[in-house]
C-alpha cells in the first residue's frame, strides 16, 4: 500500500442522484483511501453505474457532493486527466482500429503514454490494423483498459468489471493484466460488479451497494475481522448477545439459529459457536435484507 | 479533436461529395439542354418583354412548356435534400454516440464536452454550409430558364425555396434540428423522426404564414376594360399573393378572378364585357414586387440561420446534461 493511507481519492457526502422521482443513489457516504483496489458490489440496478458516473463527472449530483482528489468532477476537464474510466460494455468507436484509437487518445489527452499502450497491446496480441468492432469481446476490453491506463491515471474506475460477460479465461487474463499494471503504478482502482467472483482475490477494499444505498464499506481485512457467524439454539431475533453490535442477518431452523453479526470487540457469548466469515457470506448477508418485494407483489396483484 | 471529427465524418463527407457530383452529373447536361432550347426558341426576348401574345412567343412558351414541364416538377423533389442532410448528418451526431455508449468514452478523455460539441458541430456545420452553397447556386443556374420559360416567377412558393441562398438556411436549420433532436431523444430513430416532423412543420408554417408578410404587400389595380394588353400591365415576375375583382366600393365580388376585355367587346351574356360586376369594378392584385426577391431570400435565410444557431446553442447546453 502506498502513502500514509490517509489521503482520500474518492469522497462522497450525502450524495444522491435522482432519475425522475426515483433515487438511483441516495444519501451515499464513502471514503476511498489512496492505493486501494476496491470492489463496488451490488445487484443490477443498485446504483453502481450511477456512483461511478458521478465520480467521473458524467453526471451531476442532485444531492450532496462527490469529490475526487478533493475536486468536484462534474465538468472538470482538468480532473479527467487523473481518472481512467472504462464504461460498461467497454464502448469504443467500433470502426476505428486499435492503432487509430491510440492516436485518438494522444490527441484528446495532454498526458498520454503511447509507448505503454502500444507495448501492452502488442504483448496481448491485439491486431493494430483491424477495426475494434471486429475484435472479440475480451480483446476489446483489453483495448479499452489499455487506453484508460495510457492516461497514467491516479484513479482507475472500471464499470461493471468490464469483463463480467467474458469467458473465465479472458476474464482471468484481464484481471491479471489489470493488477499487474496498477501494482507498479500505485493507482487506486475502483471496480464495480454484480458478482464477487475473482474480485475476492484482488480487492483489499469493499463497498456494498444495494437499493441505492451504501450498506457496507471498508478495508476487507477490517470487515472480515468485524463480523462473525454464530450458531446456536433457536433464539428470538431481538435478543441481545454479548459481544454483538448488530445482527446483520438471521436464519432459523426449528431448533437452530444462524446469525451473521457485527461484533463490538468484546468477547462473544460463549454459548454460541463462533465462526469466521468469508467475503461472500458477508456480501450476501448485506444484500439479502429488505428489498422492494412487497410493492412488487402489490403491482402484480398476488399475495406476498 | 479535429482529428476525431474528420475521422468520424470523412465517410459522410465523401458520400456528400459523391452525392453532389451525381447531382451535378444530372443537372449540368439537362441544364445545358434547357438553356439550349431556351435560346433556340428565342424565349429570352419573350421573357424580357413579358410577351405572351405574339404568335411566335406563344408557340415558343408552349413548346418549352411541353418539353420541360415534367423536368420542372421533378426539380421540386430537390426540396427534400436539406431535410435529408438534417436526417443523416444532424440526427446521428449526438444520438449515435449515446446509443453506442461511446459518449462515455470520449467525454471522459481530456477534452471538455463543450469543446467536443463545438468542434463536432462546427465541422458538420461547415461541411453542410459548403455543400449547401454549391447546391443553392447550382440550382439557381439550373432553375433559371426552366422557371422563366415555364412562364412562372422565381418568387413563387416552391421555386423560391429551391434556389438562391434559402436552401443554405434550410440545410443549416435541418442539421441543427437533427443535432438538437439527438440531444433530446438520444436514440437515432426517434431523433430522425423528430427532425422530420419538426422540419416539415417549421418550413410549412413559415412559408404559408410568415413569408407573405416579411414586408407589407403592395396592391395593384387596373380596369377590366383596357387596351394595355392581356394582363393590364401587372407587375412582372412578382409573387402574387391574392387577386380578384372588386366593385366600385372596394368590396370583393369576384375572388380569384381577373377580367381582361379589349375595348368594345361583349361578354358571354351579350352585355358589355365585365358588366356583371357592376359599374366601376376593377381588377385587384396583392403582390410582392419582383425586386424584393433577394431581400426575401435574405430574410428567409436569416430566420433559418438564426433558428439553427439557437438550436445548436441549446444542443451544446443539453450535451452537458447527458450521461
Amino acid at each position: 500500500m502506498r502513502g500514509s493511507g490517509m489521503e482520500l481519492v474518492l469522497e462522497a457526502d450525502a450524495l444522491g442522484k435522482r432519475y425522475g422521482s426515483s433515487w438511483a443513489l441516495r444519501d451515499c457516504a464513502l471514503r476511498l483511501p489512496a492505493g486501494r483496489v476496491a470492489a463496488l458490489v451490488g445487484p443490477n440496478g443498485a446504483g453502481k453505474s450511477t456512483l461511478l458516473h458521478l465520480a467521473v463527472g458524467l453526471l451531476r449530483p442532485d444531492a450532496g457532493a462527490v469529490r475526487v482528489f478533493d475536486q468536484a468532477p462534474y465538468g472538470n476537464t482538468k480532473l479527467l486527466a487523473e481518472i481512467g474510466f472504462v464504461a460498461q460494455d467497454t464502448p469504443l468507436y467500433r470502426d476505428l482500429t486499435a492503432e487509430e484509437l491510440v492516436t485518438l487518445g494522444g490527441k484528446l489527452n495532454r498526458r498520454w503514454d503511447a509507448a505503454l499502450v502500444r507495448h501492452r497491446l502488442a504483448q496481448l496480441g491485439i491486431p493494430p490494423g483491424k477495426p475494434v468492432g471486429t475484435l472479440s469481446g475480451g480483446q476489446r476490453a483489453q483495448v479499452a483498459l489499455a487506453l484508460a491506463l495510457a492516461k497514467r491515471p491516479r484513479l482507475l474506475l472500471l464499470l461493471d468489471e468490464p469483463v463480467a460477460s467474458l469467458d473465465p479465461l479472458a476474464r482471468r487474463e484481464f484481471m491479471q493484466s489489470l493488477m499487474g499494471s496498477v501494482a507498479e503504478s500505485g493507482t487506486t482502482v475502483l471496480l464495480s460488479s454484480h458478482i464477487l467472483g475473482d474480485l475476492e482475490r484482488v480487492c483489499d477494499y469493499l463497498i456494498v451497494l444495494h437499493s441505492a444505498e451504501v450498506k457496507l464499506a471498508g478495508p476487507v481485512e477490517d470487515l472480515l475481522d468485524g463480523h462473525r457467524q454464530l450458531m446456536g439454539p433457536r433464539t428470538a431475533d431481538d435478543r441481545s448477545i454479548a459481544g454483538v453490535a448488530a445482527v446483520v442477518r438471521a436464519s432459523h431452523t426449528d431448533r437452530q439459529s444462524t446469525l451473521l453479526v457485527r461484533t463490538d470487540g468484546d468477547p462473544i457469548d460463549p454459548s454460541w459457536t463462533v465462526r469466521d466469515v468469508d467475503l461472500e457470506d458477508l456480501i450476501l448477508a448485506y444484500l439479502t435484507d429488505g428489498g422492494p418485494t412487497r410493492a412488487s407483489h402489490e403491482e402484480w396483484g398476488v399475495p406476498a | 479533436m479535429m482529428w476525431l471529427a474528420w475521422r468520424q465524418h470523412r465517410k459522410q463527407a465523401l458520400f456528400t461529395l459523391v452525392g453532389l457530383a451525381v447531382l451535378a452529373g444530372v443537372m449540368i447536361p439537362t441544364g445545358l439542354a434547357v438553356r439550349g432550347t431556351f435560346a433556340d426558341l428565342g424565349l429570352a426576348d419573350c421573357v424580357q418583354q413579358q410577351n405572351t401574345e405574339t404568335k411566335d412567343c406563344g408557340r415558343a412558351f408552349n413548346d418549352f412548356h411541353n418539353q420541360y414541364d415534367t423536368l420542372l416538377l421533378v426539380g421540386i423533389l430537390f426540396l427534400v435534400l436539406p431535410l435529408l442532410v438534417g436526417l443523416f448528418w444532424g440526427a446521428p451526431l449526438v444520438a449515435r454516440e449515446v446509443e453506442q455508449g461511446t459518449h462515455r468514452f470520449v467525454w471522459t478523455q481530456g477534452v471538455s464536452r463543450t469543446r467536443w460539441a463545438v468542434v463536432k458541430f462546427g465541422f458538420v456545420g461547415a461541411t453542410t454550409l459548403a455543400a449547401a452553397v454549391v447546391y443553392g447556386l447550382g440550382m439557381s443556374w439550373w432553375l433559371g430558364p426552366l422557371v422563366a420559360g415555364g412562364g412562372r416567377s422565381r418568387f413563387e412558393v416552391l421555386f423560391f425555396d429551391m434556389q438562391g441562398v434559402a436552401p443554405v438556411g434550410y440545410t443549416l436549420f435541418a442539421v441543427a434540428l437533427g443535432v438538437f433532436a439527438g440531444t433530446v431523444w438520444t436514440r437515432m430513430l426517434p431523433a430522425m423522426a423528430g427532425t422530420l416532423g419538426g422540419f416539415a412543420v417549421v418550413r410549412i408554417v413559415l412559408t404559408a404564414v410568415a413569408r407573405p408578410h416579411y414586408l407589407p404587400a403592395r396592391e395593384h389595380t387596373y380596369p377590366l376594360v383596357s387596351a394595355a394588353g392581356f394582363d393590364g400591365g401587372a407587375p412582372r415576375d412578382a409573387w402574387a399573393l391574392s387577386d380578384g375583382v372588386r366593385d366600385a366600393n372596394g368590396t370583393m365580388v369576384g375572388p380569384g378572378v381577373q377580367v381582361f376585355c379589349p375595348p368594345g367587346s361583349n361578354g358571354p351574356n351579350g352585355g358589355p364585357c365585365g358588366g356583371e360586376f357592376g359599374e366601376g369594378a376593377y381588377n385587384w392584385l396583392l403582390y410582392q414586387p419582383a425586386d424584393r426577391y433577394w431581400l426575401f431570400q435574405g430574410i428567409e435565410t436569416g430566420i433559418f440561420v438564426a433558428l439553427a444557431a439557437l438550436l445548436l446553442y441549446l444542443a451544446v447546453r443539453r450535451v452537458r446534461r447527458i450521461a
